[in-house]
């Protein structure tokens, strides 16, 4: 670009100029190096502490005593186990429910919003009481009632996070298609919505998993041992394992969700291939050009233009 | 209904697209449809059938009603009362993923998340059709709307026009009983609607599919159907062969909605004429219902009126628009009435903005109708 080639002067569309780009992408630098640390450096302390043996050295003694404790692996396992339930209770319920009130009952949406806002102003002890009259005792008993309570507390966000993807379908117009083709309104809702809602319901699934993951209050009020509960027994005992542990959930956590997060971009990107062009509208004479950068000539369609973008 | 396989069949005739071959159309009837949003009607006692094979164009101002008379025989919007029929058979109550229909929309509606050939092989997969017929077929249709060469690129990857050739392929590919358009070539540029609207007709005749085509552009559903419902109200005031519904409007609506009109104050005259503009032409025909005297308004065409240059007229230009062979020429008369008038660009020298002209009624009226209420 023109724009590039200039240093030191501005173009006269008024483009930065290399200088500007220079001082915008310190600035940019800054500001990440800022928020990393932010969030790393009480990582890196915990981590640091939980590593640290006597007279200087580092150890892993601490960490290694996590794989032999059964009460704390089980208590991982309890919380994996409500957290993923959580998440699947929250994606089957509060999908379809969504879907349709966007597309049938669009006057809802508005009340819908604040209906699911309720958990963050309603105390967890109210949530606790109702959701324990609710269900028999064999459910509220169990764990089950732990995930049922987060799949409401998370849903301030989790239905923020299906909501937008919903809205940012168009969702009549891919509906209408898919049943005129011959899906029924199952089907319609699996091949058509759900891989179009992916990162949305990837996105709630996250939140779900890690609002579960973390929560300590309801778990320890309803003395359930969970994965935070168990952590905080242990804390009282012997704070360098349980700075451990801590640390180890926090890059357990981060890499479950990165792993996701990868696995639902995937698909997307790999519809596009690094340097190829866009087809983007119309616009005459840059046909040949997006041809000649895709190495397709198409013959069939003479006088079909394109306007270009690069993919990054 | 016809199913996926039956169009794979060894020996199967391949006239188009090197794969898809031509199907009988069927017969589509919508029956006193009724449809109403609150207040509004949008089908107020519609009714239309449709030949076996025929391209029947719905043409009407926004708010008519035409896209809800399609949305109803894809099976997409209930019906209040009415019929619609299908080959014969009523079809009012079964859902639209059992119609055997194929849709293109308005709006850029094929699946993101899919390739062109996956977008095409949607409705092949949902009828168990194995993977490599699907994709053979889905091809064949992708060859037959001249996006071969496209097959693996995702919505976002094709121009506007390219995705509706898909979406087109895509209704195809189920072998539809009928193919249903809802104004497909709203949203694309003029160069790229008008080689569109080319294809899908060529594809239409080939296949010989019965298609409704949905659509606000009049040129477009001259130019394309067989015959033309021109819609308002919830209600079809005409339908008919292009040159019918442009020639012989049944009424002031049609007449000023299809083409273009001045309406010119007139008087009646004896032996069915009427004088318009200083000159006695013919009523048109089944239009001598008024009585001598009787002040009317009458629709002309741009080329029912003659222009001269003349520093006596009673008209003044007062726009002009060059449209290559001929020009049209806007003037202004007492009345006052603006009048378009069509003269050969090769005559129109002196017809100049700014200049007086004298206008003369060459022809007969399209329609006569009442004078509005203000002229009265």
């Amino acid at each position: 670009m023109a724009a590039l080639t200039l240093p030191g002067r501005r173009t006269t569309r008024g483009a930065p100029t290399r200088a500007e780009f220079r001082v915008g992408g310190w600035a940019r630098s800054i500001v990440l190096l800022c928020t990393a640390m932010y969030f790393l450096v009480p990582v890196v302390a915990s981590a640091r502490y939980a590593l640290e043996g006597a007279h200087g050295t580092y150890t892993l003694a601490a960490v290694t005593a996590l794989f032999h404790d059964p009460v704390l692996l089980q208590s991982l396992l309890t919380s994996v186990e409500i957290s993923l339930g959580a998440a699947g209770i929250t994606l089957v319920l509060l999908t379809p429910t969504s879907v349709w009130v966007n597309l049938r009952m669009p006057r809802l949406r508005r009340a819908m919003e604040s209906l699911t806002l309720l958990p963050l102003v309603v105390p967890v002890v109210v949530v606790v009481l109702g959701i324990y009259g609710a269900f028999p005792t064999a459910v509220v008993a169990s764990p089950v009632l732990l995930a049922l309570e987060y799949v409401v507390l998370a849903m301030p966000y989790s239905y923020r996070a299906i909501d937008g993807g919903v809205q940012a379908l168009d969702l009549h117009t891919l509906v209408d298609a898919g049943r005129s083709l011959g899906a029924s309104w199952p089907e319609t809702f699996r091949r058509v919505l759900v891989p179009n809602l992916r990162t949305s319901l990837l996105s709630a699934a996250f939140i779900t998993i890690a609002y579960s993951l973390g929560e300590f209050a309801m778990a320890n009020l309803l003395s359930f041992t969970t994965f935070p509960t168990e952590l905080f027994q242990i804390g009282t005992e012997q704070v360098d394992e349980a700075t451990a542990v801590s640390v180890f959930a926090l890059v357990l956590t981060f890499a479950v969700l990165l792993g996701l997060s990868l696995l639902g971009g995937r698909r997307r990107a790999g519809g596009l291939r690094r340097g190829a062009t866009l087809s983007v509208g119309g616009g005459d004479g840059i046909a040949a050009e997006v041809d000649a950068v895709l190495g397709h000539v198409d013959p069939g369609v003479p006088g079909i233009v394109h306007e270009t973008r690069e993919v990054p | 209904m016809a199913t996926a396989s039956g169009v794979l069949e060894a020996g199967s005739a391949r006239p188009v697209g090197g794969g898809v071959p031509p199907r009988a159309g069927v017969r589509v009837e919508l029956d006193q449809c009724e449809r109403r949003f609150g207040e509004v009607a949008a089908l107020d006692g519609f009714s239309l059938a449709i030949e076996p094979g025929e391209l029947v164009a719905l043409l009407g101002p926004s708010g008519c009603g035409k896209t809800t008379a399609l949305r109803a025989l894809a099976g997409l919007e209930q019906l209040d009362s009415g019929e619609v029929r299908i080959g014969g058979s009523d079809v009012t109550a079964v859902p639209p993923n059992r119609r055997g229909l194929g849709m293109v929309f308005q709006a850029y509606s094929l699946f993101p998340n899919m390739t062109a050939l996956e977008n095409v092989g949607f409705g092949l997969r949902l009828r168990k059709l194995v993977a490599s017929e699907r994709r053979r077929r889905a091809h064949d249709l992708l060859d037959l709307v001249g996006l071969g060469a496209q097959s693996g690129r995702f919505p976002h990857e094709l121009s506007g026009g390219q995705q509706q050739r898909v979406a087109l392929a895509r209704a195809l590919a189920v072998e539809p009983r009928v193919l249903l358009l809802d104004e497909p070539l709203s949203a694309l540029d003029a160069k790229v609607r008008a080689q569109l609207r080319d294809e899908i007709r060529r594809i239409q005749l080939e296949m010989g599919i019965t298609t409704l085509f949905v659509t606000h552009d009049q040129e477009e559903a001259l130019s394309m159907a067989d015959r033309v419902g021109v819609m308002a109200s919830g209600r079809l005031q005409q339908v008919g062969s292009p040159d019918e519904v442009y020639e012989r409007p049944v009424n002031a609506f049609v007449a000023e909605f299809v083409g273009s009109v001045s309406r010119v104050p007139a008087t009646v005259g004896a032996g069915a004429t009427v004088e318009v503009l200083g000159r006695s032409v013919p009523l048109p025909a089944g239009q001598a219902a008024f009585a001598p005297g009787s002040r009317v308004d009458v629709l002309l065409r741009p080329e029912s009126f003659a222009v001269h240059a003349d520093r006596d007229g009673l008209g003044l230009v007062v726009r002009r628009a060059f449209l290559g062979p001929v020009m049209h020429a806007v003037v202004a008369l007492p009345g006052p009435v603006e009048i378009v008038a069509t003269l050969p660009s090769s005559a129109a020298g002196e017809v100049v903005v700014g200049s007086a002209v004298r206008v003369e009624a060459t022809g007969s009226p399209l329609f006569v109708t009442e004078p509005r209420p203000e002229a009265r």
